[in-house]
């Protein structure tokens, strides 16, 4: 069954994401990286940081938190079982570091048709507590072979 | 650590390649640190009920590894301004996760320095390129 267009631009619930130092060493273990400033708030500092850095792609944790809202909508019709991860795109204004409290308003971007698929576009703006934009998530979904009907 | 410089840098350069052989511990420890559960990355069954050998590993694993070459080359992980992949492969267990890229583009007036990069596996003797057509940018000193 084809996703329903009419959500294109839907907003969904606020997501507020604390960064902590234990998730943060957690995730830098898990993807295998060894540089000090993910793991030892002094060497973080040293390298001109207010504190532990979190790595890059940290921010995936709260992506997956968001965008859980969008895919479980139900008058979407978002069929997990069909989806694939087409597409990734982070944006960072600056890195994140430990202490940090990020918000996010999930959105749907897009919804398109392309050959049997339909994309869809998520995209999610986090904010610190001063309101500044940290880093812009966009992710793009697959659902197989659903745009026929 | 030293710090990448963007006088250092010139266009058709190439990332130093970052190897990583893929365990299935490896992937069950990023299911759990990023909350991404789903059971085609965990569970042989279910893997294979949707079409595959096996279980697979998350797209944003390999988007991690790719990040953690580009990082390391950088010396700085606060000069990775962004990065936009696309998933067009699969990745299974025990293959050889090669992170790659070549600078493409460097402007003098930001100081920015743009990549191409990709990831791939030898698969069977078959070069197979699980993240392509996908381009980061770094912000250099």
């Amino acid at each position: 069954m084809p996703l329903n267009q009419a959500l294109k631009g839907r907003e969904y619930q606020e997501v507020s994401f604390p960064v902590e130092r234990d998730h943060v060493v957690q995730f830098a273990d898990a993807i295998g990286t060894d540089d000090p400033v993910f793991r030892d708030p002094e060497a973080a500092r040293a390298a001109g940081y207010p504190d532990q850095v979190a790595p890059p792609t940290f921010v995936t944790k709260m992506q997956i938190l968001t965008s859980g809202q969008v895919v479980l909508d139900q008058e979407l019709g978002l069929n997990y079982a069909m989806v694939v991860h087409a597409e990734q795109e982070y944006e960072w204004r600056r890195p994140v570091v430990v202490g940090d409290v990020l918000v996010a308003t999930p959105r749907i971007a897009d919804i398109y048709v392309k050959g049997p698929h339909e994309y869809l576009v998520i995209e999610a703006e986090m904010k610190d507590a001063s309101g500044r934009v940290v880093v812009i998530a966009r992710s793009t979904l697959l659902s197989r072979g659903t745009a026929g009907g | 650590m030293a710090v990448l410089r963007f006088d250092e840098v010139n266009v058709g350069d190439r990332l130093p390649p970052l190897e990583k052989v893929v365990r299935r511990e490896d992937v069950k420890a990023y299911a759990d640190a990023s909350g991404d559960q789903n059971p085609l990355h965990q569970d042989d069954n279910f893997a294979r009920s949707v079409g595959f050998p096996g279980i697979i590993a998350h797209g944003m694993f390999s988007m991690a590894h790719l990040v953690n070459a580009l990082t390391r080359w950088v010396g700085d992980p606060g000069e990775l301004t962004s990065i936009k992949v696309q998933f067009r492969g699969v990745v299974f267990m025990d293959e050889t996760l090669v992170a790659g890229g070549e600078v493409v583009a460097k402007d003098d007036s930001t100081r920015r320095v743009r990549l191409s990069v990709w990831t791939e596996v030898d698969r069977a003797g078959q070069r197979v390129l699980p993240i392509k057509n996908s381009e980061a940018e770094l912000q250099l000193g």
